[in-house]
C-alpha cells in the first residue's frame, strides 16, 4: 500500500483551475521532486495535501485514512508536516520556541528534549541561536530552522516546497545534505517542490513534472535531464 | 508633580492598559477588532446587580467577599466572551476582517439592548467595596486604598499574563498563531483552542475593568463601556495593532497623559483635555502610522 495517494484531486481559485484531476501514489520512505515551471501548480498541490487549500474533488490518503477535508491541524496530527515556500518561521519567537510550536500534540512527551537535541546536532547553528529570536537569522538558517520545525512533530511524511528558494548555491547543498541525511534516519517519506531539475537529479530521488495543473512526466530524476520533457514543460509542445 | 498625580497617572493608565491588551490579544490571532469588548466590560457591570430599572442598584453577585466576587466576575466575563466566540464569531471565522468588525458592532449594540432591556437605561449607583476609599498616607501624599489596590492587581495581571505568554504551551501557541495562524495549524496547534482561549483571556480582562470602574466611579451605566473602548483602541492602534507590549505601553501612556493634562491644564482648557491627548496621538500616528511597536512580520532576512 502506498504511504500518499492523491486521487483525481481538483483545485480552484474562483474560475481558475490550478489543480486539474490529478493524481499520483508516493510510496513509504520515497523521495520525491515535483517540478515545473511557475503557475503549474506545485504549490497548491502541497497545501491541499496539507488541507491549507480547500479541494474542489478528490480525494487524498495517507496510510489508507482519507485526508481531504480535514483542517491542517488534524492532518498534522496524523503524521504530515509541511516545510512552507518562503519558510514562515515565528520571527518574533526564538528559535528553541519555534521548534516547540509543532510538539503540543505529541504523546511522547519524554521524546520532546531529546529530538530538540537531534535537531541541534543536525543543525548545529540552530543550537548557537537557540535563545535568538528567529527572525534575526540569515535566509538559510531560517531554512534549517522550517525544516527542523517540521520534523519536531515527528512526522512520517513531509512536504517541502522550494527549500532552494533565494539561498546561494552552496546553502543550498547544505540544506539538501541535512534533509536527505535527515530523511534516512527517520524514514521519511519526503516531497519536495524544486525548480532546478539537475538538483534533484544530484539530490536522487523520483520526480513529477507538472505543468497547467497536471503531472506531465513521472520518472527517475536523474534520467529527465537526458530527455526533452523539461524543456516540454517549459516550453509547449515540441516543434 | 506630586506623588498622588503619579499614582493618578498609574491607575488611569493601568486600566486602559487592560482594556486595550484585551483587544489586542484578539486581534492578534484572529484580526479581529471587536468592537464588542465595551460591551463585555457593561455586561460584567451589570452581572454585579439584580435586573430592575431603579435608580438605587441592588447588589445581588456583588454580595460576594471578594475573593469569591472577583474569580465569579471574571468567571462572567470569560464566559461571554467565549459565548460570543462560538455564537457569533466562529460562523464567521473566514470571513473579511471588514465583516468580522462589522459583526462586533452588531454584538456590542444587541448586548446593549439587552442590559436596556434588563436595567433600564438610568445611570445607576452603586456601592461595591466602600470600606477601601479611605486614603493611606505615603510621603506628602494621601491616596485612597483602592487605587493602590487597582495598582497592584494592574501589575500582578501585567505580570502574569507575560509569564502565561511566555511560559506555558497555550501562550507560545498563541504567539505562533498571532505571527502566522495558518503556519501553526500545519504544525499541530488547534485553531479553536488557541481562539478560545484568546476570548476567555480577553473576557476576564473585561471583568477587570469593570470591577475596577465600579469601584473607581460608584456607577453602573449601559453605555460606559464605549469611552474606554474608544481609548483602549486608540491604545491598540498607537502600541501597534497585534502588540501586546505596544497596547499595554500605549494604554499605559494614554492614561498618564490624560490625567497629566487633567492636573496640568489651566482650569479653562480642562473640558478640552480630550483634545489634547487625540492631538498627541495623531502627531504619535504621523511619525509612526504603523504604531510605536508594529509586530515583528514574517519578513526574511536573507
Amino acid at each position: 500500500m502506498s504511504k500518499l495517494a492523491v486521487h483525481d484531486l481538483a483545485v480552484r481559485y474562483g474560475k481558475l483551475t490550478a489543480l486539474a484531476e490529478l493524481s499520483f501514489a508516493v510510496a513509504e520512505g520515497e523521495r520525491v521532486f515535483i517540478s515545473g515551471p511557475n503557475g503549474a501548480g506545485k504549490s497548491s498541490l502541497l497545501a491541499a495535501i496539507a488541507g491549507s487549500v480547500r479541494a474542489a474533488h478528490g480525494r487524498i490518503e495517507m496510510d489508507g485514512d482519507i485526508l481531504s477535508g480535514l483542517s491542517p491541524e488534524a492532518i498534522a496530527r496524523r503524521g504530515l508536516s509541511m516545510v512552507p515556500e518562503g519558510r514562515r518561521i515565528f520571527a518574533g519567537l526564538t528559535v528553541q520556541e519555534n521548534l516547540m510550536v509543532g510538539t503540543g500534540m505529541r504523546r511522547d512527551r519524554g521524546a520532546i528534549a531529546d529530538d530538540i537535541a537531534a535537531m541541534f546536532a543536525a543543525f548545529p547553528i540552530l543550537a548557537e541561536r537557540a535563545r535568538a529570536p528567529a527572525g534575526a537569522l540569515s535566509g538559510g538558517q531560517q531554512q534549517m530552522l522550517a525544516i527542523a520545525r517540521a520534523l519536531m512533530t515527528n512526522p512520517k511524511v513531509i512536504l517541502v516546497d522550494e527549500p532552494s528558494l533565494g539561498l546561494a548555491p552552496k546553502v543550498v547543498d547544505e540544506v539538501y545534505d541535512r534533509l536527505t541525511g535527515l530523511q534516512d534516519l527517520r524514514g521519511l517519506t519526503m516531497i519536495i517542490v524544486e525548480q532546478s531539475s539537475a538538483r534533484a537529479a544530484r539530490v536522487g530521488g523520483r520526480m513529477l513534472l507538472m505543468r497547467g495543473g497536471r503531472i506531465i512526466a513521472d520518472g527517475d530524476a536523474a534520467g529527465f535531464a537526458a530527455r526533452d520533457l523539461l524543456a516540454e514543460a517549459y516550453f509547449g509542445e515540441p516543434a | 508633580m506630586s506623588l498622588q498625580l503619579l499614582f493618578d497617572a498609574l491607575a488611569l493608565g493601568g486600566i486602559h492598559a487592560i482594556a486595550a491588551l484585551g483587544i489586542a490579544l484578539i486581534f492578534g490571532v484572529m484580526r479581529l477588532v471587536n468592537f464588542a469588548h465595551g460591551q463585555f466590560i457593561a455586561c460584567a457591570v451589570f452581572a454585579l446587580i439584580l435586573p430592575s430599572a431603579d435608580a438605587l442598584a441592588v447588589l445581588g453577585l456583588g454580595r460576594l467577599p471578594a475573593p469569591v466576587l472577583v474569580p465569579v466576575i471574571l468567571s462572567v466575563g470569560a464566559g461571554l466572551a467565549l459565548a460570543a466566540e462560538a455564537l457569533v464569531f466562529r460562523p464567521m471565522r473566514n470571513a473579511s476582517p471588514v465583516t468580522l468588525m462589522v459583526g462586533s458592532f452588531a454584538l456590542g449594540v444587541a448586548l446593549q439592548n439587552l442590559l436596556l432591556v434588563l436595567y433600564g437605561g438610568r445611570p445607576k449607583a452603586i456601592s461595591l467595596w466602600a470600606g477601601l476609599g479611605h486614603p493611606v498616607r505615603i510621603g506628602s501624599a494621601e491616596v485612597p486604598l483602592l487605587q493602590l489596590i487597582v495598582i497592584a492587581a494592574i501589575i500582578v495581571i501585567l505580570v502574569g499574563l507575560a509569564l502565561l505568554l511566555r511560559r506555558s504551551r497555550i501562550g507560545l501557541e498563541m504567539r505562533a498563531a498571532a505571527e502566522d495562524f495558518g503556519m501553526a495549524r500545519m504544525l499541530g496547534v488547534p485553531a479553536n483552542r488557541v481562539i478560545s482561549g484568546a476570548f476567555a483571556l480577553s473576557g476576564s480582562l473585561a471583568a477587570v475593568v469593570a470591577l475596577v470602574l465600579v469601584a473607581q466611579t460608584g456607577i453602573a451605566d449601559v453605555r460606559m463601556g464605549g469611552q474606554i473602548m474608544l481609548v483602549a483602541f486608540i491604545a491598540t492602534v498607537v502600541g501597534g495593532m497585534g502588540s501586546l507590549s505596544g497596547a499595554v505601553v500605549a494604554g499605559l501612556g494614554i492614561g498618564a497623559v490624560s490625567a497629566l493634562l487633567q492636573a496640568g491644564l489651566p482650569p479653562e482648557a480642562r473640558p478640552f483635555r480630550d483634545a489634547f491627548l487625540y492631538a498627541a496621538v495623531i502627531l504619535v500616528l504621523l511619525f509612526r502610522p504603523q504604531g510605536l511597536f508594529a509586530p515583528v512580520g514574517t519578513r526574511t532576512r536573507v
